[in-house]
């Protein structure tokens, strides 16, 4: 194309005019006027410009306007509409571009050498976005890039158009209804495969339809890049280059035929696995969009049109192996903090500094021992700052065919709905508490000035208190989301993963500004900034929510640690609000008068379930799955609720009871029967009770069956000496003595005294009775640990010692 | 020459059998076959857990020696070799590891070191923690699960339970998949977590049992039997088969069994009994006996304090009755001096030639303390002179008894005192 003459610039002219008037619409960069100016410095630009790229609309003005690039083009992300501003003209030459309503990069006189990074940059009628995905041409000067048809042909017929298409699921072909044999009415539901690849697949040989003699294959934008005919990106981010070219790093996507494990026969045809390959392009190469969706997005898209695609792992180049994609399953992240901006790339690539830095080795400071040794640390994967090369070698060389490809039977559907990890959609019988949780912190940040505060929640574990401020907080996030509440700080903190209680601090600190600091040098930055003195990080006057799990184990000697958090919010301007939650009600009365003044204003009790709310539980979490009985349910919540009423608990006797039907099941498989009647597959009671069974009843009777012969004779011996002299221990002299006359008079082989010391030695390891060390020999003392009773029970009827049920 | 090579094969037979004994996976390969035992339910847990990408935790429970550790292996083994890179192991035992910083540093080490990564020794605690909660998020996108195996479960239970909270606390976040199998000899280990640690843990437990009669005689049969291919020659390995079946059918072999297991019933013992039959093996004819297993059985059965009372001389046995003797006058607490006093009244009344002086007595004194024959009753008193701190006898007179009686040397006066006393 003619970009570096410029008496050519008059046969581009007419080209250029019959699609200018559809251009200039859709075009606001373009001058309209500036063709009929072009300078030398345009000139020997263009001249190091690539091949031209094939547009999406016939039009190759394109081109010619690219010629154009006025510095006014620096304002991409305002379409003006309107003709360019008159300063704009003469402003060729002048690097600052004075359109208005753009973020703009804040060294203006540097523009010349520096990069310019846009969010959005609208070019050759598309408007492509930090985060989009992309086809970008990978062949240059291929002809094959000017075509770019909408739409596919048939594969039989080999025409464009002419009615409704429905494509093969196996060899992305499209189809005319009408040219399937049979004929079908309507796209059908569901997967669909043509009759060649049915037949394929079936084994038969297929000639597939030719095209006529002397007719192109054209092939559409997702059949090049299946091909390996094109490539497709996320751009990353966006710049101008001093030069006036556009240019953006992406990141690539790779087909499966491309990994070192090649393409696996659960992949679908249309997955694509982003790679942790970043590329710097120009964004000539770029053709236009397509979307890469993750596996929720692309079931529901049905008829997102041709350019849709399937992304559910990642691939790490450098180690050929794949994970999932982290944000695949969004759950919304209560940790980070609500007020983060949003990404504005004009604010943080000032300095031009590469951002492929995370792939750079730590420079060497100096190249003495300790430095090596330092270095060394640091890159190690399990410091903080090496961390990151350590996880990037995590993945697994091929994707696990029963991930992909199981079906999930009904049992284990279930099982995977109660477990402790998943996430219920709602918190059902809790509504009551999370509305005054609400209550309170909205009360606290909504007004003007926020009033520092403190809760004490309390309640037994199990009982939902941290899932429900962890659920109030999300909702308060989307609320902020939403714009309708003001920007807030939120800190989560755990007593129990504390190293020590003043580590709250050093915790706190580094929540607020992001350094580390020794907790003395945080104890006092905080002191200093909830008294309003100076205050720390960017969002200084937020009001900041600190959430406190197992308060009971910040106590110290002194209590000043509980102290000191209970203080600040006391004090005005501090914007503090503090949320406790424990487990013994009357924490706040056990504290010094001081603190207890403090804390124990407002609590919330969390009461235990009764059972009709465990079973609101667990129906819920199991809508819409028929693995369970109803009986089963109403007596697993029953029990639990008789015993502590723990959330916990019931699922997990649930999950229990799934997995032992799910046993028996395989089990049942396994040796050939065929469990053709539903019932199998269902918990039933049996299994409830086994779990229940399991959970709360301890294994010692059945351990007391199966002892060894004297084993049991000591047992029964000790309670009889127990009950004789009326002591809560006996000596093992007198057990001994015991033990051997009875075996006399029954005529059992007497066993020596240094057995029954390791004997009865074993039965105290295993905590079937107390003992004291073996090396007092006969003075030892011994207890039982369990009730006669349960010994009575265990060894009545025991099959090789008849005779020892007389001594009971 | 047929004794010679006679010797040549009984000595690879016994290698074999010996190797065949020191090997868990073989003791425990017939539990792959049997059905609904503690290793196809772990085996189901932990298949299940890798499978369907949840956290599981379970307890292994039972006393020690009934095959815990080695059934844990051996589904280890099992699953590595069904799914290769799917499962990474960490293992940790409360006796190396009980300190938190400690555990948290060794389970860091032990991640680096399954995945190739560098280590590094100097990382704080916290890093650690933070290290292991990425690598947990991590390895659940990458569809591996972590196995935890913690031995000794009772002593991580011991302080503030830091480590197992942080654990099951990351379990149950949903990109993990880990699974932590304790492994304990205590019966009561979870009542020993405190109550939010409790309440996280899923409370699967799997008792193990010592075996039974029937049980224990199919694992005899398992370990003896010589197999075609165990490499011996094939006549050998009819003649010795024979034998074997004909001594386990035998009465006396029964009998054998029974008092084994009346003492102790765990797979360990019985595999130390057979060690020992195997190691008194009959050299010259190559098979192995019935003395060999009477032998094996009246080596496992000794008793200790017996033999070393056998080996006391007579100056020591008449200290030991004195202090019997003082203790049957319901002397509460006695020290060497009162023991002399009563010795010498028993020399004056008696006028026998073993009359000593005190610093001999004192030194068949010491002797007995060595032997822990007998001790010293109180803790303290280190600035006080020996002869002056009360003694305790630590040996039941029903020993003393039975060893006056088996001593062939004692004087007939000794056992008059002894017997005297009691009938006094």
């Amino acid at each position: 194309m003619d970009l570096s003459a410029t008496p050519s610039r008059s046969k581009s002219k007419p080209r250029s005019s019959p699609a200018k008037p559809i251009a200039a619409s859709a075009e606001p960069q373009m001058d309209p006027c500036t063709p009929s100016k072009p300078t030398p410095r345009r000139k020997s630009k263009s001249a190091t410009s690539p091949a031209p790229m094939s547009p999406v609309t016939p039009s190759t003005v394109r081109r010619s306007r690219r010629l154009l690039d006025t510095p006014t083009k620096a304002a991409p992300e305002v379409p003006v509409k309107a003709t360019p501003t008159p300063a704009a003209r003469g402003k060729r030459a002048a690097p600052s571009p004075k359109t208005p309503a753009q973020r703009e990069p804040k060294r203006q006189r540097r523009q010349r050498r520096k990069r310019a990074y846009y969010r959005k940059v609208v070019y050759d009628g598309g408007e492509f976005e930090v985060g989009d995905d992309v086809y970008v041409k990978r062949r240059e000067e291929s002809e094959s890039d000017a075509e770019d048809p909408e739409e596919e042909e048939c594969r039989v017929c080999f025409r464009a158009g002419g009615g409704v298409m429905v494509e093969c699921d196996a060899c992305l072909g499209g189809f005319h209804l009408r040219c399937v044999r049979p004929p079908l009415r309507r796209v059908p539901e569901g997967d669909w495969a043509c009759p060649y690849c049915e037949a394929e697949r079936a084994g038969k040989a297929v000639e597939r339809p030719r095209p006529p003699e002397g007719k192109r294959i054209v092939r559409t934008a997702k059949e090049k890049l299946l091909s390996s005919d094109l490539w497709a990106a996320r751009i990353e981010s966006l710049w101008r280059e001093p030069d006036g070219t556009f240019w953006a790093k992406v990141r690539w996507y790779i087909i499966p035929e491309e990994t070192a494990a090649g393409r696996q026969p659960h992949n679908l045809r249309r997955e694509l696995y982003r790679t942790n390959d970043l590329g710097d392009i120009e964004m000539e190469t770029i053709l236009r969009h397509c979307s890469v969706m993750c596996p929720k997005d692309f079931r529901d898209a049905n008829d997102g049109g041709d350019d849709v695609f399937y992304c559910e792992y990642e691939y790490d180049i450098h180690w050929h192996n794949f994970k999932r994609l982290a944000d695949i399953d969004d759950e919304p992240e209560t940790k980070e903090d609500p007020n983060d901006e949003p990404y504005n790339a004009g604010n943080d690539y000032n300095s031009g500094t590469d951002e492929d830095s995370e792939y750079d080795e730590e420079e060497e400071p100096k190249s003495c021992f300790s430095a090596r040794r330092n270095q060394s640390h640091e890159l190690a994967a399990n410091s903080r700052k090496g961390r990151i090369y350590g996880l990037q070698k995590i993945g697994i060389r091929k994707i696990p065919e029963h991930v992909r490809c199981h079906q999930k039977t009904e049992l284990e559907k279930a099982k995977a709905t109660l477990l402790l990890a998943t996430l219920p959609k709602s918190l059902p019988c809790r509504d009551k508490e999370m509305e005054e949780i609400s209550t309170f912190v909205k009360d606290a940040i909504c007004k003007d000035q926020c009033l520092g505060r403190c809760l004490y929640i309390h309640g037994v574990p199990g009982t939902g208190k941290t899932m429900s401020v962890l659920a109030v907080m999300r909702k308060l996030r989307s609320e902020f989301d939403s714009g309708t509440l003001k920007p807030y700080c939120f800190i989560e903190i755990n007593g129990l993963k504390l190293a020590s209680p003043e580590n709250i601090y050093k915790v706190i600190y580094e929540q607020l500004s992001g350094h580390r600091v020794g907790w003395k040098k945080a104890l006092h930055y905080l002191t200093e900034h909830f008294s309003g003195v100076s205050k720390i990080g960017k969002q200084a006057n937020q009001p900041i929510i600190l959430l406190i799990d197992e308060l009971d184990l910040l106590l110290t000697r002194n209590q000043s640690v509980l102290y000191n958090i209970l203080d600040w919010p006391t004090k005005p301007n501090s914007n503090l609000v503090v949320i406790g939650i424990a487990n013994t009600m009357d924490l706040p009365e056990k504290l010094l008068p001081r603190i207890s003044s403090r804390m124990g204003i407002q609590r919330l009790c969390f009461g235990p379930y009764n059972f009709r709310q465990l079973q609101e539980i667990i129906t819920s979490r199991l809508k819409g799955i028929d693995a369970f009985e109803e009986q089963a349910i109403e007596f697993a919540s029953r029990k639990v609720a008789a015993m502590s009423g723990d959330a916990r608990r019931a699922l997990e006797i649930c999950r229990r009871a799934a997995e032992f039907a799910d046993y028996r099941v395989k089990q049942s498989q396994q040796s050939g029967k065929t469990s053709a009647n539903k019932g199998d597959g269902v918990v039933c009671m049996g299994d409830i009770e086994a779990a229940i069974q399991e959970v709360f009843q301890a294994p010692h009777i059945q351990v007391m069956k199966n002892c060894p012969k004297f084993g049991k004779v000591i047992l029964v011996a000790m309670v009889h000496e127990l009950y004789k002299s009326g002591l809560g221990e006996v000596t093992f002299d007198k057990l001994a003595t015991t033990v051997l006359s009875w075996c006399q008079v029954n005529r059992e082989l007497l066993p020596g005294h240094d057995t029954l010391m390791k004997i009865c030695c074993k039965l105290g390891e295993s905590k079937v009775i107390l003992c004291e060390e073996g090396s007092k020999h006969k003075l030892q003392k011994l207890q039982l640990n369990y009730p006669s009773d349960d010994i009575t029970f265990a060894l009545k009827e025991s099959p090789d010692l008849p005779w020892l049920s007389k001594y009971l | 020459m047929v004794a010679a090579a006679a010797a040549s094969v009984a000595s690879q037979a016994q290698a074999v059998l010996r190797g065949r004994l020191c090997d868990p996976g073989f003791v425990h390969s017939a539990l792959r076959s049997s059905p609904d035992t503690n290793y196809s339910k772990l085996k189901y847990l932990v298949a299940s857990s890798v499978s369907e990408a949840c956290n599981n935790s379970v307890l292994l429970l039972g006393p020690r020696g009934c095959g815990k550790a080695a059934v844990v292996d051996m589904v280890l083994e099992d699953l590595k070799k069904e799914h290769p890179d799917a499962i990474s192991v960490i293992r940790l035992n409360g006796m190396l590891h009980s300190d938190d910083n400690c555990a948290t540093k060794e389970i860091a080490r032990q991640l680096c070191l399954e995945h190739q990564l560098s280590f590094s020794k100097m990382a704080s605690s916290d890093d650690n923690t933070e290290f292991i909660i990425d690598m947990l998020r991590e390895c659940g996108l990458a569809h591996k699960t972590i196995l935890f195996i913690l031995e000794e479960f009772d002593l991580f239970a011991q302080g503030k339970q830091r480590l197992l909270y942080s654990l099951l606390d990351a379990m149950q976040s949903l990109t993990s998949q880990a699974v932590v199998i304790g492994v304990s000899c205590r019966l009561d280990a979870d009542q020993l977590l405190e109550k939010r640690v409790r309440s996280r843990f899923s409370h699967r437990k799997l008792l193990f049992v010592p075996s039974s009669l029937e049980d224990t005689q199919r694992l005899v049969e398992h370990l003896l039997i010589l197999a075609k291919d165990s490499g011996l020659p094939a006549k050998y390995i009819t003649d010795y088969n024979s034998r074997l079946t004909n001594i386990f059918s035998d009465k006396k072999f029964k009998g054998i069994l029974n008092s084994l297991m009346d003492a102790d019933a765990t797979t360990s013992n019985i595999l130390r009994f057979l060690f020992r039959a195997v190691s008194y093996m009959d050299m010259e004819s190559g098979f192995l006996s019935m003395e060999s297993f009477l032998k094996a059985l009246s080596s496992l059965q000794r008793q200790p304090k017996m033999d070393s009372l056998q080996d006391l001389s007579i100056l020591e046995l008449y200290i030991l009755v004195c202090m019997h003797r003082l203790e049957d006058k319901e002397q509460s607490s006695y020290n060497f001096t009162s023991i002399m006093k009563e010795y010498r009244s028993i020399q004056d009344a008696y006028k026998t030639s073993d009359k000593y002086a005190s610093t001999v007595c004192f030194r068949a004194f010491e002797h007995l303390l060595d032997r822990e024959l007998i001790s010293f009753g109180d803790n303290r008193g280190r600035n006080q002179a020996l002869e002056y701190r009360p003694v305790k006898l630590l040996i039941s007179s029903r020993e003393l008894a039975q060893s006056l009686k088996l001593n062939t040397t004692c004087p007939a006066l000794l056992q008059k005192l002894f017997d005297r006393e009691r009938y006094m």
